[in-house]
């Protein structure tokens, strides 16, 4: 079998467009440049009838610009295109063939998207996020991710542990007959495995902690965040310094020490874990509770629902001893998760503080106390729900914090085991030969920053939206 | 030489200052085109000063914008010339504007506190104007500033131009920013809403200022305002504004007199004046709202809510601007102006029977809130008292309305918190029901003492969440008041009270951003009263809405009241609103009550010397009301340093006739004069024997 080229056959005819629509891109560029440093870009001001005055150079500039951008970016989708119809993946290439595998990841893509739009205007801010192209672009690059974790088994080309002989630090499209696949796309690393399977399976790793990780954070800085802000005084005070205590420690030396097994016989993080897992359940039995105390059958309910739910979970995940073993998690898996969570509530307590100083000075809390409301029921019912807009975008940047948290500890090899696929040890891993094989460590470093660039580029369009209106 | 110093030079002083015809101003969104002014012409004459009126979205600032060419990105003039002295200002260049914008035309903006940067001292802010536009020297511009400073009469000078604006107060920063727009002694003035943020006396203060240094220096001004007594006390001329389109315009007083335009009949209608009775005079509110500028009826824009509309004939054309014969420069843009009997008689309306008044539900007897304020940054220092309210005594019966009166910072939202529970009283007794309630947090009051006493608040835009619907917020207080017995009988009951304050049932589902400020008002009074209360503190509920919502709300607040014989106890700083609806008034000052009595009694002498200063103060849209002006000097002291003695020593103008430096010294007695009227004041029966009514109706 043939090694893969990285364009396959469409490449012959497309590699030389993309080429030449670059250079004419770059100097589009330059040219836009050297126009507004010759003050010849003056934006075209409308005149009092509202027609618009003669053209600036600097204008045909950035016509130029946009049309070299966006004949490259044609070209290049076109290549992932003519890749997916090509019988073979010689003749597709290894982006072609890429693209290929991806196929349930693109269907479900499309079909999010195709709904998403037709009912945007009864999706509230999920809804108006389609609105901007800055907000959609984020959105589709974290759902392709969301989705590759979902489909993962269906795109791996072969078990991403298993070592074939001769592979070791081969390079992308490296013909491989014992592989079902028969190609390693993205080349082999160290140890012979395939590139693509492990960044692929990586991401499903990432993107089972840090979401929830992030999920927890919430949870406890809104838990502790609302009576901080609304009942202020020494409570406040209290809290407020335990946080900066938390934010004062140098994260990466507190996960060190949360995550080394002379830590761990302690016992320290079991008991983190057992209070911080305590808050969601804590959080939503009083936000039932508060709600629907003056209708006790419904109330008792939802609260025996949490509550039932919460402690069996509970049981299982902070000391593995759910009589049913359903829930667990490997003591690894729970030191990482307890020390992300541990290290993001704080921030997020300070952001729910600051928003619920700002909203209880409202006509509409003072509504609710004089009609004898309880304490948590403004606080959860009344406040909470108003502080959303800013919650939800640092939600989102925070899960990008959290995915290059949870890299940073993969990449000190901390809390996840050696040949665990996550892209941080992955990184790691191919770092020691990055001079000769970058290969093995690009391909999980360009995931894991696409990703969190996504996870920004969503946050900011959520921002822009939530603002309008 | 500019090109602006050539045509300054060229202009002829007997031409208009300002020129504006045919102007057109449309906002662009992505959706569409808003236009927000219409068909604007008007014209100010050197030294004149003309008042824009309107109410909230009619475009009078847009105007007022355009003038400065400060439409922002999205907005744009679409048609029609502005001249300013003889130049177009629409076609200018910005270079040109740089050199018009703060030296030649001015502007003060809405909110004082804003206008000022917090981070530079007064002195050096006032200096920047002259010296970029005349090129002054340092030294020369802090003199300059001292004297304007000087001139808009704030005291000590020397310490004012070295402070920091947040060591002034708002009355203080507002003529700071007015010394800023004179300083380069500009030939049009335009001041937005100036004194709209301002407590009433000074208010009264600032608007003499601008009318004396609009005759010494001969500014011209453009005075946008919502209130039409203010515009009568400072303008020349009025133009009122409609959804966009300027409706009339004309002299001062042939437009308040000789009304022309039914928008401008019908505002004057909606607005208490002296004379007015929630019984059997009320007012009459516009019926309809606003149209939103996207969807502006055919023909006449005000036609769906106008008296005279005739189908097929205001719905047809755009109504021109038609001139009215005899007048100065009288325009109205009506068609049937001329066949419209200005003078008929209201229709007569149903009187209304007048609320008995029954037993005694509310008694508060020498109720004292103190609230201990902390200096220190970690709870050390010296920690001083705020009286917030002191020796607070009265009655409220059923059915009754009572007035608080005063200004910020009287202790009246205390009061109300107490009252509610929010916070508990220092000393003294509540008796609400006869229960005693004054240290009974509202935690530990019983859902019954709770239901019964509600509140209805003062912003709209604040006064509903957000994030929930109409209707599941007031299914939400019948809920916690234990109203019916199931899901289906709190809806029922919720639809009920949307019928109640005449907002169709299919708001339920609405959600606040959906509705209008008098809407969301109406909501808050429905939430108010779903556990059937009997005592209402209503703290200030129609002052932030437009004149034409606040008479409807307003009637509302009255219909529901007679309905319900609720107790209302309505806080408001609008003397005209208090005259109208009140049966008793309150006055409060400094946490003190300093007059109490019907209110008869209260707007009729003897005064106590806050209260002749505060009506005074109040602007009257009446030409045929004389006013005696009494303006008072300096700010409301604040609370947490009062002066001792009486609270209202430091701008009493009385304060001489009281012998011996009483006034300083002691803490005046509560006088009883006859008919229970109440005055708190040093002065001897029969100095105030001598005083005159502030307001006199002249004979007609």
């Amino acid at each position: 079998m043939d090694q893969l080229t990285w364009t396959g056959s469409a490449g012959t005819v497309l590699l030389p467009v993309i080429q030449i629509a670059v250079l004419a891109l770059a100097l589009a560029l330059v040219a836009k440049l050297i126009f507004v440093l010759a003050g010849l870009d003056g934006p075209g001001l409308p005149g009092p009838d509202g027609a618009a005055t003669s053209r600036a150079p600097g204008a045909f500039a950035s016509l130029g610009i946009r049309i070299s951008f966006f004949a490259a970016l044609a070209a290049a989708l076109l290549i992932l295109a003519a890749g997916a119809v090509m019988p073979t993946p010689v003749e597709a290439g290894i982006l072609g063939s890429m693209a290929v595998r991806f196929w349930p990841v693109w269907l479900a893509l499309a079909a999010t998207f195709i709904l998403s739009i037709r009912f945007r205007r009864r999706l509230g801010l999920y809804g108006k996020l389609f609105d901007s192209n800055v907000g959609m672009i984020g959105f589709a690059i974290v759902m392709f991710w969301v989705f590759t974790a979902i489909f993962a088994d269906a795109i791996i080309t072969q078990d991403p542990l298993a070592q074939l002989s001769g592979l070791k630090n081969k390079v992308p499209g490296i013909a491989a007959p014992e592989s079902p696949f028969g190609w390693y796309l993205l080349g082999g690393d160290h140890l012979a495995r395939d590139v693509f399977s492990r960044m692929v399976m990586g991401a499903r790793e990432v993107l089972k902690i840090a979401p929830a990780a992030t999920l927890f954070a919430f949870m406890v800085g809104i838990t502790l965040g609302l009576p901080a802000g609304y009942f202020g005084g020494r409570l406040d005070t209290f809290i407020s310094f335990l946080a900066n205590l938390v934010l004062a420690f140098p994260v990466i030396l507190l996960f060190y020490l949360l995550v080394t097994p002379e830590i761990r016989v302690t016992g320290i993080p079991i008991v983190l874990a057992a209070i911080l897992f305590v808050f969601p359940i804590v959080f939503l039995c009083v936000l039932w509770n508060s709600r629907y105390y003056t209708d006790p059958m419904k109330r008792n309910l939802y609260v025996g629902i949490t509550l039932v739910i919460g402690l069996w979970a509970y049981s299982g995940l902070a000391f593995n001893m759910d009589p049913l073993g359903v829930w667990s998690m490997e003591p690894n898996m729970l030191n990482v998760f307890v020390s992300v969570v541990f290290v993001n509530s704080p921030g997020v307590f300070r952001i729910v503080r600051g928003l619920v100083m700002d909203i209880k000075a409202r006509d509409y809390v003072a509504a609710g106390q004089t009609r004898g409301e309880g304490s948590w029921y403004i606080m959860l019912w009344e406040i909470l729900p108003n502080a959303r807009g800013p919650l939800i975008v640092d939600f989102c940047l925070r899960i990008g914090y959290t995915t290059i948290l949870l890299g940073t500890l993969g990449f000190f090899g901390l809390g996840v085991s050696p040949d665990s696929p996550d892209w941080g040890s992955t990184i790691d891993d191919g770092r020691k030969l990055l001079n000769l094989f970058p290969h093995p460590a690009l391909a999980p470093a360009l995931a894991l920053m696409s990703l969190v660039l996504g996870l920004n580029l969503l946050a900011d369009g959520l921002r822009e939206e939530s603002l309008k209106d | 030489m500019t090109a602006s110093d050539i045509a300054s030079e060229t202009w002829d002083p007997s031409k208009p200052i300002l020129e504006i015809e045919h102007l057109s101003i449309s906002f662009f969104t992505r959706l569409r085109e808003i236009p927000a002014v219409m068909d604007f012409s008007c014209t100010v004459m050197p030294g004149e000063a003309m008042g824009l009126v309107g109410e909230s979205g009619c475009g009078k600032s847009t105007v007022a914008l355009a003038v400065m060419r400060e439409l922002g990105k999205t907005g744009r003039i679409v048609a029609g010339s502005m001249k300013f002295k003889g130049r177009d200002l629409a076609t200018m260049s910005d270079e040109e504007l740089r050199h018009i914008r703060g030296s030649e035309i001015a502007m003060i903006y809405q909110e004082p506190m804003a206008s000022l940067n917090p981070a530079m001292k007064v002195g050096a802010q006032l200096a920047e104007v002259p010296m970029l536009h005349s090129g002054m020297s340092k030294d020369d511009a802090w003199k300059l500033a001292r004297q304007i400073v000087a001139d808009v009469r704030l005291p000590d000078p020397d310490r004012i131009i070295n402070a920091y604006p947040h060591q002034l107060s708002g009355g203080q920063h507002q003529r700071i920013v007015i010394a800023m727009a004179l300083m380069a002694k500009p030939a049009l003035l335009i001041l937005d809403e100036p004194t709209t943020a301002l407590d009433v006396t000074v208010e009264a203060g600032i608007v003499d200022l601008v009318k004396e240094l609009g005759k010494k220096y001969g500014t011209s001004m453009l005075f946008i305002s919502h209130n039409l007594g203010l515009i009568m006390d400072v303008c020349d001329r009025i133009c009122v504004m409609y959804s966009g389109e300027a409706v009339e315009t004309g002299n001062v007083t042939q437009v308040f007199d000789k009304m022309r335009h039914p928008y401008t009949q019908a505002l004057f209608r909606s607005i208490p004046l002296p004379g007015a009775d929630k019984n059997a005079r009320p007012l009459i509110s516009i019926p309809g709202n606003f149209p939103l500028p996207h969807e502006r009826p055919k023909g006449c824009n005000f036609g769906p809510r106008c008296d005279y509309f005739q189908k097929g004939r205001c719905d047809e054309i755009d109504v021109p601007m038609s001139h009215v014969p005899g007048d100065d420069r009288h325009d109205s843009r009506c068609l049937r102006w001329q066949e419209v009997d200005w003078d008929a008689p209201l229709a007569k309306r149903e009187v209304k029977q007048k609320a008995e008044i029954g037993k005694v539900v509310l008694k508060m007897d020498d109720l004292r809130k103190y609230y201990s304020v902390s200096t220190g940054a970690f709870g050390g220092g010296t920690s001083k008292v705020v009286k917030a309210n002191e020796t607070l005594s009265f009655e409220a019966r059923e059915g009754e309305t009572l007035a608080i009166v005063g200004e910020s910072g009287c202790g009246k939202s205390t009061f109300a918190k107490v009252l509610m529970g929010l916070e508990t009283a220092t000393s003294g007794s509540i008796m609400l029901f006869d229960e005693n309630v004054q240290s009974t947090p509202i935690q530990k009051r019983n859902t019954d003492t709770v239901s019964q006493v509600q509140m209805v608040f003062q912003n709209p835009f604040d006064t509903l969440n957000p994030s929930m619907t109409v209707g599941r917020q007031i299914i939400r207080a019948l809920e916690i008041f234990h109203y019916g017995k199931s899901d289906a009988d709190r809806q029922d009951r919720m639809l009920e009270l949307l019928d109640l304050v005449k907002l169709p049932r299919a708001f339920a589902d609405r959600m606040p951003r959906q509705l209008s400020g008098g809407q969301k008002q109406r909501v808050g009074i429905a939430r108010a009263f779903a556990g059937g209360a009997k005592v209402v503190v209503a703290d200030e509920p129609v002052s932030a809405l437009d004149v034409s919502v606040q008479a409807a709300v307003t009637d509302l607040l009255m219909d529901i009241q007679r309905e319900n014989r609720t107790t209302l106890l309505f806080i408001s700083h609008d003397l005209s609103i208090v005259r109208y609806l009140a049966d008793r008034v309150m006055v409060m000052y400094l946490g003190h009550v300093v007059e109490m009595g019907t209110t008869d009694e209260v707007f009729s002498p003897p005064y106590h010397p806050y209260t002749e200063a505060l009506l005074s103060a109040v602007p009257i849209a009446d030409t045929k009301v004389i006013r005696k002006r009494i303006v008072l000097e300096g700010d409301i002291p604040s609370a947490v340093n009062p002066p001792p003695g009486c609270p209202f020593q430091t701008r009493c103008r009385w304060k001489s006739q009281v012998p011996g430096g009483l006034c300083d010294r002691e803490v005046p007695p509560v006088q009883m004069l006859e008919g229970g009227h109440q005055i708190k004041c040093h002065l001897s029966a029969e100095v105030l024997a001598t005083m005159e009514p502030v307001i006199k109706i002249a004979a007609e």
